[in-house]
C-alpha cells in the first residue's frame, strides 16, 4: 500500500498531500514525522537528490526539485525500490507539468494538473501508471500514441 | 527545524510567499458560491475547471463539507457531464471520486458513467470504470460486472489496468464477485503490456491466496514463462517465497523447490528484481551458507551503487542477515565501512550497526574511531541505535571494555537529549554489572558525568549506584568529593539521593565514617525538609554505636523493602496515631490478587478478558520472572522460610493445553535440600468460583523426594491468577532427578450471573483436573552464569579434573543445529559469542559456562565436526572444581 504522497516547500510547509488507508487522526502525526525526519537533509539537498529511510515497517523515499520536496511513503509490497518507481513517476510528471525546476508559485498554479497526474499514478494506494508520456496523455484524455 | 504547517494554516499567515499563491485567501463559502456556475445553461469549461481545482484544494487541505454542501456540489458536478470539453470531463471524474457521494445519491451519476463505460473512446471507458468502482455498492456491481470482465481483457492497456486495479480494491468488499473474473485475470497476466501484467498478477494472487495448490501452480507456470514487467517479476519472487515456505524442502534431494528460479533472478537486468531475489533468499527458513553466498555477493555490489535507494536496501538487508548469520556478512565489511561517511544518515547508521554486529575483536578499535567522527552529525534517534549496538558489542567482547567504555563516556559528555543520555547511562550500568573489570572505570566516568548532568532522574540513579558499589571499591574515598559536590550544587531530589549515598559509605567504610559524619551534619541545615530528614536519620544510625551501624543501618540502607508497596500503603492508611508505633512486621507480605473493581454479570467479553488475563499473567511471568521477584515471593511464605538460599528458578512450563478451562504453568524453585513447585493457575470459566485450590503431586520416578509442605490457594475467581505451592525435600546438595503426575484439586461453586457472586447456600462440590506430567532434570541444577574470560577460567581449574568423552549426534542439518540442541539441553551460558557457527565451517568449538548447585563453577568446551554425509561427531570436555559435577554433565548428554 502506498500510504502517502506529500509535497512541501523547502521549509516544510505542506502544499499537497494524498493519504491512502490512513485514518484522519494519524495523518497529522505522519506529516510532522516526515518533515521532522527530513528537514535537515533537505536544506542542503541538490535537485533530484534522492533520500531514503525506514521507520518500523514503513518506507520513505523523498527528493527535491526546485522549491518542491516530494515524499512517498509505503509499506508491504511498496518497499524502498517499489516506492522509487512511484517517486520517479511523480517527479517526472511534476516536471512535465511545471517545467524543470518548479517554483512554489508555479506548482500551485498547476495544482489541478498535478492532482490529475497523481490520480493516474496512484489509485487508492496502488501504483497504476508510471510512464510520464502516458500519464500526460491520460490527464488530457488523449488516446495513447501507437 | 521547520514547523509543519498545512497550507490552510499558512494562508492565515501573511508572509511573502503566500501573496503569490493562487489560493491565497481562499474561503470555502466563496468557492461553493462559485460552484453555482456548474448549473449555467452555457457552461464555461475553463471557469468550471478552475472551480473544481479550488474545491480539490480545499478537500486536500482537510476542509470538510457538510452533508448539504457535499450534496449540492455533487449534483452540480454531475451537470458537467453535458459539456463536451474533455479537459473538464477529466476533472469531473476526479471530483466525483473525491466527493464520495452517499449511496442514495450515486444513482444520479450512474447512467452517465455507464454510458461512458460503453463509449468508443477508450479513456472514457477507463475513467468511468475507475469512478464507478469507487462509488458503487455491491448491488450495482452485479449489473456492471459483465462490462468489467470485458474490460479486464480489453486490448487497450489503460482500460485493462483500470479494471484490474479496481478489482484489487473491490476484492476487499466483494470478493465473491471478483473471484468470478479468474479466467479473464489469468489472460491479463499473459498480456504484453508490463503494467497490465503487474496488476493482473497482484489480483490473481489475491483471488488464489487461500488456495495453496492453485498458488503453487500459478508460481510454477509463471517461473517457467517470461514475465516482462519488473514489478510483476518482484511480485512473482514474493509469491514464490510464500510457496517455498509452505512446502518445505524436497524430501528426496533435500533441495528447496524454486530455488533455481530465485537464483536466476539474481542475474535479472533490473536492480529491483535482483534485490527482491536477494532479499527473498536471505529470508528463507533455515537458509544455508551455500544458498546465501550468491545473494550476499549481489547485495555487496549494491553497497557501492550510485543510487542511495539501492545502497539503503542492501545495507538494510545485510543488517538483518547479520543478526542470524554474522559471519556470512563479514565479506562486506570493507564496503560497509565506506558507507559510514554516506551522505544519507539512515544508510550510515545501518552500516555502523551492521558492522558492530559482524566485527571481530580485532576491528573494534578501528570501528570505534570511525564512529566517533560520525556521531556528531546524526540525530539522537540514530545515536541511541548506535549506543545499543555498542553495548551488545561490549558484552560480546568483554576484553574490549576499555575502548568501548571510554567511547560511551566521551559521548556522554556531548550534547544530547534525555532519551539519548539515558541510553548511554543504562549501557554503562549494564557493563558495570556484567563485566566486573569494568566497574571502577565505569564508576569514574559516571562520577564525572554527574558533575555536569542536567537530568535529575539520571543523577539520582547514578548516586544510588555509587552508594551501593563505591564502598566496595579499592579506594572508596575518591567518590566522596563527587557525591558531596551534588549536596552543594543540586536540586533537592538530587541532594537527598546524595545524602543517602554518603550514608552508605559511612556505614560500610569504617575509616571514612568520622568524615562522613561531618558532611552529614552540614546537611542538617539544608533548605529542603527531605534532605534534612534523611541527614538526621542517617546521623542517628551512624552515631548509635558500631553494632547499630552494622545491624540496623546496614539493613535499612542496603536491604530492599521486602514488602508489596500496595500492602504497606494500605497498612499506613489504616494506622491510627497512638502510643503504639507503626510495626513494619505487621504488614502482610502476601501479594493480594487484584480485586475485580466491579462485580457484575459475567459476559462473553469477560470470558475473553479472563483468557487475556491468563495470557497476560504468563507474559508478566516473563517480565517479572526475575530471580529476585521469585525469591521475594517465596520468602514471604512461612512454610518455605527455612529452606535457605534460593539457587535457581526455572522458566515457566505449561501444564495445560492452550484454550482449556484452567490454565496452569509450573515454575520449579531449587534450594540446596528442597524443591518448591509453584503452580500459576488461572480459571477461565466465568460461571465458576474455585476454592481451596491445590495440586496433588505423585512421584512416578525419583525416590529421593519427600513431600514436606503445601500451600493451597484459597480462592480463584475467573480471570484472577493465583499460585498454589508444593514443596519436596531431597538429599542436601544432591542432583536428584524425578518425574511427577499432577492433579489440580478444588471446590467448585456456581456464580450467579446477575451479581457475579457465588449463589447463596451453594456449598459447591469437589472436583479435580488432570495436568501434564512434570519433571526435575539435571539442567534444573545448573545456573546460566557466564565468565568474562573463558580461557583464564578454564585454565584456573586443574586439568586433572577434566572429563572428556566423544559422542555421535547422528545426521544433522548443520553444525549450528547440533550446537543449538546441545546447549539447550545443558541450559548453560554460551561465552564469547561461540554459539554462532561460522558459515562454511566443518568443525566448531562452543564455550559454555554455568554454576552447579552449591555454586560450583562448571565449564564446557563443546567441539563438533560434520562430515559430507552430515554426520555430526561431538567431543565434550568438562572442567569443574568438583569432578562429580563434570560426570553429571556427561550423564545429561548420555540420557
Amino acid at each position: 500500500m502506498i500510504l502517502c504522497v506529500l509535497f512541501t516547500n523547502r521549509t516544510g510547509n505542506v502544499l499537497l498531500e494524498r493519504f491512502h488507508g490512513l485514518p484522519a487522526e494519524e495523518r497529522l502525526h505522519w506529516r510532522s514525522f516526515l518533515v521532522k525526519l527530513t528537514t535537515e537533509n533537505l536544506k542542503t539537498a541538490r535537485d533530484d537528490e534522492v533520500f531514503v529511510a525506514s521507520h518500523k515497517s514503513v518506507f520513505i523515499v523523498y527528493t527535491v526539485i526546485g522549491d518542491i520536496c516530494i515524499f512517498a511513503v509505503g509499506k508491504e509490497v511498496y518497499d524502498e525500490l517499489a516506492l522509487m518507481e512511484v517517486l520517479n513517476a511523480v517527479t517526472a510528471s511534476v516536471k512535465e507539468v511545471c517545467r524543470k525546476d518548479p517554483s512554489e508559485r508555479l506548482f500551485l498554479e498547476k495544482y489541478g494538473k498535478v492532482c490529475l497526474c497523481l490520480d493516474e499514478i496512484i489509485s487508492q494506494g496502488a501504483l497504476e501508471h508510471t510512464d510520464k508520456d502516458r500519464i500526460r496523455r491520460l490527464t488530457r484524455l488523449k488516446p495513447l500514441a501507437e | 527545524m521547520a514547523l509543519v504547517q498545512p497550507a490552510l494554516k499558512k494562508d492565515d499567515d501573511i508572509d511573502d510567499d503566500s501573496e503569490y499563491s493562487p489560493f491565497y485567501g481562499i474561503e470555502k463559502s466563496a468557492v461553493l458560491q462559485e460552484a453555482r456556475c456548474f448549473n449555467d445553461r452555457e457552461l464555461d469549461a475553463r471557469r468550471c475547471a478552475q472551480v473544481i481545482t479550488k474545491l480539490l484544494y480545499l478537500i486536500n487541505q482537510g476542509e470538510t463539507f457538510t452533508k448539504n454542501e457535499a450534496t449540492e456540489v455533487f449534483f452540480a458536478t454531475t451537470k458537467l457531464f453535458q459539456s463536451k470539453d474533455i479537459g473538464l470531463r477529466r476533472m469531473v471524474y476526479l471530483m466525483i471520486k473525491e466527493i464520495s457521494p452517499s449511496s442514495d445519491e450515486v444513482i444520479i451519476v450512474t447512467s452517465s458513467l455507464m454510458k461512458d463505460m460503453n463509449s468508443k473512446t477508450d479513456l472514457y471507458r477507463a475513467n468511468a470504470i475507475r469512478v464507478l468502482c469507487r462509488v458503487t455498492d455491491g448491488g450495482l456491481l452485479g449489473q456492471i460486472e459483465r462490462y468489467l470482465k470485458q474490460a479486464v481483457v480489453d486490448k487497450n492497456p489503460v482500460v485493462s489496468s483500470a479494471a484490474l486495479v479496481s478489482g484489487i480494491h473491490l476484492y476487499q468488499s466483494n470478493p465473491e464477485i471478483v473471484k468470478r473474473w479468474s479466467n479473464e485475470v489469468q489472460e491479463a497476466v499473459q498480456s504484453k503490456a508490463p503494467l497490465v501484467q503487474f496488476h493482473g498478477l497482484a489480483l490473481l494472487h489475491q483471488i488464489r491466496q487461500n488456495d495453496r495448490l492453485a498458488l503453487s501452480k500459478l508460481v510454477s507456470n509463471l517461473t517457467r514463462g517470461s514475465v516482462r514487467s519488473p514489478l510483476a517479476q518482484c511480485l512473482l519472487v514474493r509469491y514464490t517465497c510464500q510457496v517455498i515456505s509452505e512446502s518445505g524442502p524436497n524430501t528426496q534431494t533435500g533441495e528447496r523447490p524454486f530455488f533455481d528460479f530465485l537464483e536466476s533472478c539474481l542475474r535479472h537486468k533490473t536492480d529491483m528484481v535482483i534485490f527482491e531475489a536477494a532479499r527473498a533468499i536471505t529470508e528463507l527458513n533455515a537458509v544455508t551458507n551455500r544458498e546465501l553466498t550468491a545473494a550476499i555477493t549481489v547485495l555487496q555490489l549494491f553497497l557501492s551503487s550510485s543510487k542511495p535507494v539501492l545502497r539503503f536496501a542492501a545495507v538494510r538487508t545485510l543488517n538483518k542477515v547479520a543478526m542470524t548469520h554474522p559471519l556470512a556478512v563479514t565479506s562486506c565489511n570493507i564496503d560497509m565501512e565506506s558507507l559510514i561517511s554516506d551522505q544519507n544518515r539512515s544508510i550510515a547508521t545501518l552500516a555502523i550497526t551492521t558492522l558492530l554486529k559482524t566485527g571481530n575483536e580485532g576491528s573494534v578499535d578501528r570501528l570505534i574511531k570511525q564512529i566517533t567522527n560520525f556521531m556528531s552529525d546524526i540525530s539522537d534517534e540514530f545515536k541511541i541505535v548506535v549506543v545499543e549496538a555498542i553495548r551488545s558489542l561490549c558484552l560480546k567482547f568483554p576484553k574490549k571494555y576499555r575502548s568501548l567504555m571510554s567511547f560511551l563516556s566521551n559521548i556522554l559528555r556531548e550534547e544530547g537529549g534525555f532519551e539519548y543520555k539515558n541510553a548511554i547511562v543504562d549501557s554503562i550500568l549494564i557493563l558495570i554489572r556484567e563485566i566486573p573489570d569494568a566497574k571502577e572505570s565505569g564508576l569514574a566516568h559516571l562520577c564525572e558525568f554527574i558533575e555536569d548532568c542536567e537530568f535529575t532522574y539520571l543523577s539520582s540513579q547514578i548516586l544510588h549506584l555509587l552508594g551501593n558499589e563505591g564502598p566496595k571499591t579499592a579506594d572508596p574515598s575518591k567518590y566522596i568529593r563527587y557525591i558531596y559536590n551534588r549536596v552543594i550544587l543540586e536540586n533537592p531530589t538530587v541532594r537527598a539521593s546524595a545524602v543517602s549515598a554518603l550514608a552508605k559509605f559511612g556505614v560500610v567504610v569504617k575509616e571514612l565514617r568520622p568524615r562522613i559524619l561531618i558532611l552529614l551534619q552540614r546537611c542538617l541545615y539544608d533548605n529542603d525538609d527531605e534532605v534534612r530528614d534523611r541527614a538526621t536519620l542517617y546521623l542517628s544510625f551512624l552515631t548509635d554505636g558500631p553494632e547499630a551501624v552494622d545491624g540496623d543501618a546496614q539493613a535499612f540502607l542496603f536491604q530492599r523493602l521486602d514488602l508489596p508497596l500496595a500492602n504497606l500503603e494500605a497498612s499506613l492508611q489504616s494506622y491510627e496515631p497512638s502510643e503504639r508505633p507503626f510495626d513494619l512486621a505487621a504488614v502482610p507480605r502476601d501479594v493480594k490478587p487484584q480485586q475485580q473493581v466491579e462485580k457484575k454479570a459475567p459476559t462473553s467479553r469477560e470470558k475473553k478478558a479472563a483468557k487475556d488475563a491468563s495470557q497476560k499473567a504468563a507474559a508478566d511471568g516473563g517480565a517479572s520472572n526475575t530471580f529476585e521477584a521469585h525469591e521475594k515471593l517465596l520468602n514471604s511464605i512461612p512454610q518455605f522460610a527455612g529452606f535457605g538460599k534460593l539457587f535457581k528458578s526455572s522458566t515457566p512450563v505449561e501444564l495445560t493445553e492452550a484454550e482449556t478451562e484452567y490454565a496452569v504453568n509450573l515454575v520449579k524453585h531449587v534450594y540446596s535440600g528442597h524443591i518448591v513447585f509453584q503452580f500459576n493457575c488461572t480459571n477461565t470459566i466465568t460461571e465458576q468460583l474455585l476454592e481451596n485450590v491445590s495440586v496433588v503431586m505423585e512421584p512416578i520416578e525419583g525416590e529421593d523426594f519427600n513431600q514436606v509442605a503445601t500451600k493451597p490457594l484459597a480462592s480463584m475467581p475467573c480471570g484472577v491468577p493465583g499460585q498454589a505451592f508444593v514443596a519436596f525435600e531431597k538429599p542436601e546438595g544432591a542432583c536428584s532427578l524425578g518425574k511427577f503426575s499432577n492433579t489440580l484439586m478444588f471446590n467448585v461453586k456456581e456464580v450467579d450471573p446477575s451479581t457475579g457472586e457465588p449463589i447463596e447456600g451453594d456449598d459447591g462440590y469437589e472436583d479435580e483436573y488432570q495436568l501434564e506430567l512434570s519433571e526435575v532434570s539435571a539442567a534444573d541444577y545448573i545456573l546460566k552464569t557466564g565468565v568474562s574470560n573463558f580461557r583464564n577460567a578454564w585454565e584456573s581449574i586443574d586439568s586433572e579434573l577434566e572429563r572428556v568423552d566423544e559422542y555421535s549426534l547422528g545426521v544433522r542439518e548443520s553444525l549450528q543445529d547440533a550446537v543449538q540442541a546441545v546447549t539447550t539441553i545443558l541450559g548453560m551460558q554460551t561465552c564469547e559469542a561461540t554459539d554462532v557457527v561460522p558459515s562454511n565451517a566443518r568443525s566448531h568449538t562452543c564455550l559454555l559456562a554455568g554454576k552447579f548447585l552449591g555454586d560450583i563453577q562448571v565449564l564446557v568446551r563443546l567441539s563438533v565436526g560434520i562430515d559430507s554425509q552430515k554426520q555430526v561427531a561431538m567431543k565434550l570436555a568438562v572442567r569443574s572444581e568438583d569432578p562429580t559435577v563434570s560426570d553429571i554433565i556427561h550423564e545429561i548428554i548420555n540420557s
